[in-house]
């Protein structure tokens, strides 16, 4: 692949979680907002560019047989360096997101990327890829929060859409909601992928 | 009686899977067959148990006493990473039966986030060890309990007649939704 | 042989690297997390204490260890004189895990301000109720000389009803900050004063 279309495949042709149906728990669990889905988006956005540069780097020295030992050691030390970062600076985040901050270590669009990318690219093509893929899960994530605090509780990023009168569902900042949006979403995503004649099969 | 009760929350109010969202993964990707499903489920109880009690001594006797349980990501991954890898060594060399029916899960779980999501959680409510055991081993019984339910279903959705466009994956999450939804009823029973 | 070698050399290579830059962060960092968690933790659980702005507060702070536990003091200066201390203590025995708690002390009558709660996983509904004002007023005005106690238990503190654990807690954590008060009180007023004469309010 070239550079240019690394830098876009992330947000249509391997859209994560939507196309590329990996990291699915993020996009559930902290979505009941945008902005918790924005700053899980860049938090993986972050430890996958940087995972996926030092594992480019390595691909030559590490050896075949500890080869997932390895981008796991990579991986995790990244996600403990997000961990600290976000309750230094974003505490009020890092809280409201738990346990899902140290999980993106088990977020298989991290490990996928490695294996599948970074382990036989360039190190500027492989942080190419994470910056675009990371991107790509940012964008989904948001606009899956965006969807759900504003059914759920008209408002966006925090300021009030609908105004007094709207009653919202609260069915959609709840766990039902998310599997619902994320479903519809994906389906809306293929009827347009179809429509365009792509071929497509999810797996 | 605190012990049932912690046991039944894990289990159908606070579900892993259709609460907490943990082990979507596998959720959708093994749940195609009952078979396959029930594989899955008895592997993460087995996995799960074991990572439990070794993550959580290794929290509780290494990462506190060292003054260091901001590593507790890092340690627990490699924990659960390894453990996965004697398991997988230990059925093979000793239970050609298990081995065979657990096997093929077995790689699968090092990156299930229940697996890894149920340690962190152990550490997160400050159980001690006796409720650690319980919850975690509820916890992925709830697990199983909702892969082997939505297996059941999926099982039947393929005969269903269901738009193009929302085959496969998208109407799995929308049944895993109403699913939730059911699992919903149970918040309030545990007080 | 040689490739086994070159597994673990490189494997052993990786984890000093990994382990080298997480302690250069977390040496970065760890001043900034404390800080953090005071501003957004302890701070409210302060300030509705004292009735204060939190911020006038935070910066007073020492920290007493003892053979089991380290206890973060907060105190109170009004007119130059030491008046209040607020204890964080981890109340054990709750329902989901320990209740970490503030307890607020008046220094010259020996007195309880109150209690308030840091941060809990109780069930919400119930066990949760410990955050209630109604619950925690009970402990307004009580001696800090003596154990607090249910009244099961023979003391003054009604539980909340089906949440006899999470009250439980609140009244264990209270008797931490007791038995600290009682064994410690000259190391705290000490602390207090060397940080008072080495910089002031700050």
């Amino acid at each position: 692949m070239t550079l240019k279309q690394t830098l876009l495949h992330g947000f249509w042709r391997d859209l994560p979680p939507f196309r590329l149906v990996l990291g699915l728990c993020p996009a559930l669990a902290v979505t009941a907002a945008a902005n918790n889905g924005l700053g899980m988006g860049l938090a993986v956005t972050f430890v996958l560019v940087f995972s996926n540069l030092i594992i480019s780097l390595l691909r030559k020295v590490i050896p075949e047989d500890v080869r997932i030992a390895s981008y796991i050691v990579v991986i995790a030390t990244l996600v403990v360096i997000v961990e600290l970062a976000m309750k230094a600076f974003f505490f009020p985040l890092s809280q409201q997101l738990g346990i899902y901050i140290p999980l993106i270590v088990v977020n298989c669009v991290i490990l996928g990327r490695a294996e599948a990318f970074a382990s036989r690219n360039t190190p500027v093509l492989s942080m190419a890829d994470g910056l675009s893929v990371g991107l790509g899960f940012t964008m989904s994530l948001t606009l899956v929060g965006s969807i759900r605090e504003l059914l759920g509780a008209g408002t966006w990023f925090g300021l009030t859409v609908f105004g007094e009168s709207f009653e919202p569902f609260e069915f959609m900042v709840q766990a039902p909601g998310a599997f619902l949006c994320l479903g519809v979403l994906l389906g809306l995503m293929n009827a347009w992928s179809r429509k365009r004649g792509e071929i497509f099969v999810q797996t | 009686m605190d012990l049932v009760l912690l046991a039944v929350g894990a289990i159908f109010v606070n579900n892993i899977l259709l609460a907490q969202y943990l082990g979507n993964c596998p959720f959708c990707g093994v749940s195609k067959q009952l078979s396959t499903a029930a594989g899955m489920g008895v592997a993460v109880i087995f996995v799960t148990t074991l990572a439990s009690i070794f993550t959580w001594l290794v929290y509780h006797h290494l990462l506190v006493p060292l003054d260091i349980t901001y590593l507790k990501t890092l340690a627990f991954i490699l924990v659960i990473a390894a453990l996965v890898q004697l398991v997988e060594i230990f059925l093979k060399r000793h239970s050609r039966v298990l081995y065979d029916a657990l096997g093929i899960y077995l790689p699968l779980i090092t990156t299930n986030c229940a697996v890894m999501g149920i340690a962190l959680l152990n550490i997160k409510h400050e159980l001690g060890f006796g409720s650690m055991l319980v919850f975690a081993i509820a916890s992925a019984a709830g697990f199983a309990l909702a892969i082997i339910l939505f297996a059941g279903l999926r099982e039947r959705l393929l005969l269903a007649p269901v738009p193009v466009a929302m085959r496969g994956t998208a109407i799995a999450l929308v049944t895993a939704g109403v699913m939730s939804l059911a699992f919903l009823g149970f918040a309030g029973m545990v007080q | 042989m040689r490739e086994i070698g070159r597994l673990i050399l490189v494997l052993g290579l990786i984890g000093v690297g990994s382990a080298t830059s997480l302690a250069w962060v977390r040496a970065t960092l760890a001043e900034r997390i404390e800080q953090q968690e005071d501003l957004y933790v302890r701070g409210p659980a302060l300030s509705r204490l004292f009735s204060r702005p939190a911020d006038e507060l935070l910066a007073n702070k020492v920290k007493i260890s003892t053979d089991s536990a380290e206890y973060p003091v907060f105190y109170l200066q009004e007119g130059g004189e030491l008046s209040g201390l607020a204890v964080q203590a981890a109340g054990q025995g709750g329902y989901g895990g320990d209740i970490v708690m503030m307890v607020g002390i008046d220094v010259q009558e020996d007195e309880l301000v109150g209690v308030e709660v840091v941060s809990h996983s109780e069930t919400p509904g119930v066990g949760a109720k410990v955050e209630k004002a109604d619950f925690r007023s009970q402990w307004e005005d009580l001696t800090a000389t003596e154990h607090v106690q249910l009244r099961s238990a023979g003391g003054s503190i009604d539980a909340i009803s089906g949440a006899t654990f999470s009250s439980q807690a609140m009244v264990n954590g209270t008797n931490q900050v007791v038995d600290l008060l009682r064994d410690h009180r000259d190391e705290i007023l000490a602390r207090i004063d060397e940080r008072i004469g080495a910089g002031g309010e700050s």
